[in-house]
């Protein structure tokens, strides 16, 4: 029996902070999250002109008898999130040398993240890519949905070469409304294509957050003799002396890490380079308070 | 370079060791599965550069750090002429070239070639306490066990001499003894100064030399520490040859400039006779000056011996000669001709009225049997008739061979016979109102030659109205001066150490002028004074070699004063006595010919024997003096050792990515 991936301890210190979208989200019921719509809410938004049609019940007499026009006062509307979590289960994924594999490592961001979504109400889906979109769960919010997410990251095991850019533009196509889109990847994937995959989300409307993992020894390289370095994704091997290229790697990595934070920059995501050796709980911690509205902007 | 302990280059091999680990390294790798592949590609790409170079270089520097530590074990040596590859040597076999060249003092140097070399020698020698050195010197010839390179310099047979050197007798003689003594390793190393007339180069007996060391057990290498450099300020004095002409002895000189002789010299000539010395001032204008001394001698009855010395220079065995003389002998010339006018002039010219020591014998052809078994005490025989039948012709040959003057006239008429393949061609009459006159002569070689002055005869003086030329002769008949029409005027014919001469007109009115004396005086004199010196010879002889004392001639004793304690006594030059009679011994002629064999060809004699040849630089003795090296290569080592602890150090990094914080968009 696989170990479960919910820290109920944490999730009992993190259940306080809520997890906010950063967008208006549009969704089928009332919830804590605001509405491009005008509701009923207690929340005021904004006046405008009756127009004939409009409920006379919702005048707003006393702008009337002070300004001799009829005004409509109009109310926010709060509604619950989708939030989708994409999850990279290509076989580079499933590298850990000094951590725990990324891919588990990413499971357990997803299903703790997932539990506190749907404990505020929002709704959660999953979709696992490999060469292309693999497995799709559509967004519920009732909480026996979890046990289908924390089933179905247990079960795949990572493999093939990773098609996130496909998946991404295929997401962007399906998901109708607006919603949080948390993408977990190593990001080893066409660097090119990956910011328009972004930008595809954006443009639907997306709220989008991006876990980078990435393993410590990946960042590191240290290793004291040659290896043979075998691609986990299509079983290329290299023999190389690390002491010898350690630099230009190093180089290569920062470039690397470097293009993919500022595409997320450009596009307005989120983005959090995560190492598996980091422990869960700050790093969830910071990520939803860092989500959280500052006062006086909503 | 060469090694005092070459076994310890074995550990040259210690060298790969570094490359053998970093081989083995590299196929011992461990298989890691690996992401981030992408890098790794990019990386590996980008890395080919100073960073591959580094390691490399410090590859290098371990193994060149291992190699100095193996050289420094085998003790290099250098700056000694043993170059690459002595190793150990069982026995090295010394050639030295002792003969008075190698007694030069180059410009700079403080000692001769001869003892420079010798030191040089020793140095090398002290670092090989095993080696057997054998000793063979250019004038004894002998093998000579040598207990201790120290010694070298103290031996007699290391001492100059005046003998010449024989480079291919010396060789012989080596392969010789490496062959009868089976040496083991061996080594043979000749001390030379390249001097032509001792190497001589197309001497046959170096095939067989060079072939005999081929068949030794281990055949040796050839080492030659040659020095060729020259001085400028060396004068060589030679005696070319002496007579005595009654109360006067005639000795012909030579004096020869290093330098290039543009400007005359003006040296002291110093002159000892029986004791008493005289100087006299000579210039020499030009690199060689001939010139001829005359010395008073006094009655025709007496003896004497001296030495005629320039001062001391660079070399100080050729600037001295030594001459010797006895009783005035009687030159006698033989004339052999029908009575007449020709046969008079030829008498007169052969001992002209004022010459009290010179007889001229005239005899009719049919008289000539009665001379023919005494002609050896003639200095020249003129023959004015037709060549001697074959009994006689016999005699005249013999007279050739032992160094006699034999002078041809033409016989007047046609004739059948011959001497030595050459014969007479039928009488030529000039037209009339016309003469053959002599067009072309050697001025530079034969009896028309200039006088020792450089005046020329004058051969255009002469006028024939008949001639008769020599019409075939063998092979060696050369032709000196000609007629208008290019027929012969002389030609000569060299036999042995005799000279036949064919003149091709008579001093005759009815043949020509040639009587007035201005061609044929000088002409006769010459050769009957070249026949006469031959009576001199035998007092006037080279230092020879040991092979001289090994033919069983009798001890010589030393006449005059002179001492030499540089020079082996053995083989000095001097003034000595040998059966009675009183020789003077001179530095051999050879020894005064400056040419020097090319190294190229010297190193072409020994074919496949292995040759090494070091050039001896006297001027730059810190140079080639040898010495030990083990602690540059313990230093390069260390050097070596540090570069590569430097580059192994790792490099600070200067930046590190940030991870783990959220990053807000």
């Amino acid at each position: 029996m696989s170990e479960s991936l919910f820290d109920h301890d944490l999730l009992a210190r993190l259940g306080a902070i809520p997890l906010e979208a950063r967008l208006p989200m549009l969704g089928n019921v009332a919830g804590r999250h605001r509405s491009p719509h005008r509701g009923s809410s207690v929340e005021f938004a904004e006046y405008r002109k009756y127009v004939p049609g409009d409920d006379t019940r919702r005048l707003d007499w006393k702008a009337y008898a002070r300004s001799d026009r009829y005004y409509i006062k109009e109310f926010e509307a709060d509604t619950n999130l989708r939030a989708y979590f994409v999850i990279d289960h290509s076989a580079s994924m499933a590298f850990g040398d000094r951590g725990m594999p990324k891919y588990q490592y990413a499971s357990r961001i997803v299903a703790n993240l997932a539990y506190l979504l749907v404990n505020q109400g929002d709704a959660v889906g999953l979709s696992v890519c490999r060469e292309s979109l693999h497995r799709e769960i559509p967004p519920r919010r009732r909480p026996a949905h979890l046990s289908l997410i924390q089933q179905t990251l247990q079960e795949l095991k990572p493999m093939g070469e990773t098609g996130l850019v496909e998946a991404l533009h295929q997401i962007a196509e399906k998901i109708s409304q607006r919603a949080v889109v948390v993408i977990l990847s190593d990001l080893f994937c066409d660097s090119s294509g990956w910011e328009e995959a972004l930008q595809h989300l954006r443009y639907r409307k997306h709220d989008v957050c991006v876990f980078h993992l990435m393993d410590p020894q990946e960042i590191a390289f240290q290793f004291d003799r040659p290896h043979r370095f075998v691609d986990l994704e299509d079983q290329t091997s290299l023999v190389v002396e690390p002491q010898l290229i350690a630099e230009e790697y190093q180089q290569a990595l920062r470039d690397f890490l470097l293009r993919v934070k500022q595409s997320c920059h450009r596009v307005q995501a989120d983005y959090q380079l995560v190492t598996t050796d980091a422990p869960l709980e700050p790093l969830l911690r910071d990520f939803l308070l860092h989500r959280l509205p500052k006062k006086g902007t909503r | 370079m060469s090694f005092y302990q070459a076994t310890g280059l074995w550990f040259l091999l210690a060298a790969s060791i570094p490359v053998i680990i970093h081989l083995l390294n590299r196929r011992r790798h461990k298989t890691v599965p690996w992401a981030a592949m992408q890098f790794l590609l990019k990386a590996t790409r980008e890395s080919r550069g100073k960073k591959k170079w580094r390691h490399y270089l410090i590859l290098a520097a371990r193994t060149l750090a291992l190699s100095c530590l193996a050289f420094a074990v085998a003790r290099p040596m250098v700056g000694g002429w043993l170059g690459w590859g002595a190793g150990r040597i069982d026995t090295v076999v010394l050639l030295l070239d002792r003969s008075p060249s190698m007694e030069l003092m180059v410009e700079g140097a403080t000692a001769s070639k001869r003892a420079l070399a010798l030191d040089r020698v020793r140095d090398a020698l002290k670092s090989m306490d095993a080696t057997k050195l054998v000793l063979i010197d250019s004038a004894s010839m002998s093998p000579q066990e040598v207990p201790s390179p120290d010694r070298l310099a103290e031996l007699t047979s290391t001492r100059a001499s005046d003998a010449a050197a024989s480079l291919p007798l010396m060789v012989q003689r080596a392969a010789e003894y490496l062959l009868a003594s089976q040496a083991g390793k061996a080594e043979l190393w000749i001390l030379s100064d390249l001097q032509a007339s001792n190497w001589q180069v197309d001497d046959e007996r170096w095939s067989s030399a060079v072939a005999t060391l081929q068949t030794v057990s281990i055949p040796p290498t050839v080492r030659l520490l040659s020095s060729t450099q020259g001085n400028a300020q060396n004068v060589s004095l030679q005696l070319l040859g002496s007579q005595r002409i009654g109360k006067e002895l005639v000795l012909d000189l030579q004096v020869q400039r290093s330098d290039d002789g543009s400007a005359s010299l003006r040296l002291p000539l110093s002159i000892s006779h029986m004791g008493a010395v005289t100087s006299e001032t000579l210039e020499v204008s030009g690199q060689q000056m001939r010139f001829q001394k005359r010395i008073g001698v006094g009655e025709e009855k007496s003896q004497g011996y001296g030495l005629l010395s320039l001062p001391a220079d660079a070399n100080v065995r050729d600037h001295r000669v030594h001459f010797s003389y006895t009783a005035a002998q009687p030159i006698k010339t033989l004339v052999v001709g029908e009575s007449g006018e020709s046969t008079k002039y030829l008498a007169a010219a052969a001992a002209p009225q004022g010459y009290a020591n010179q007889r001229a014998e005239v005899i009719s052809p049919r008289d000539f049997d009665s001379k023919a078994g005494q002609l050896e005490s003639y200095a020249a025989v003129l023959w004015s008739t037709n060549f001697p039948a074959a009994e006689k012709s016999q005699a005249l040959q013999v007279y050739l061979e032992q160094g006699g003057q034999l002078l041809f006239f033409p016989p007047k008429q046609q004739e059948q016979g011959s001497f030595l393949g050459v014969a007479w061609a039928t009488v030529d009459t000039a037209p009339s109102g016309k003469f053959f006159l002599l067009e072309d002569w050697r001025r530079d070689d034969g009896l028309l030659r200039d006088t020792i002055h450089g005046q020329p005869l004058l051969g255009q003086s002469l006028r024939a109205i008949k001639k008769q030329v020599v019409e075939k002769g063998e092979q060696g008949l050369t032709t000196l001066a000609t007629w208008d029409d290019g027929t012969p005027f002389l030609s000569r014919l060299v036999r042995e150490r005799g000279t036949a001469w064919f003149f091709s007109s008579l001093p005759d009115y009815t043949w020509s002028n040639l009587g007035d004396a201005h061609l044929l005086l000088p002409s006769v004199q010459r050769a009957v004074m070249e026949g006469a010196s031959r009576f001199d010879a035998a007092l006037l002889t080279e230092v020879p070699r040991a092979e001289w004392w090994a033919s069983g001639a009798p001890l010589p004793v030393r006449v005059d004063a002179e001492d030499d304690p540089d020079a082996d006594p053995a083989f000095r030059s001097g003034v000595y006595r040998i059966n009675d009679r009183v020789v003077a011994r001179n530095v051999a002629a050879a020894e005064h010919d400056p040419e020097i064999v090319a190294a190229e060809n010297v190193a072409k004699l020994f074919g496949d024997v292995r040759f090494r040849r070091f050039e001896e630089n006297a001027t730059a003795a810190g140079e080639s003096e040898q010495r030990e090296l083990w602690t540059w290569f313990l230093l390069a080592m260390l050097g070596f050792l540090l570069l590569e602890a430097v580059l192994c150090l790792p490099k600070v990094l200067h930046s590190s990515h940030t991870v783990g914080s959220p990053v807000a968009s």
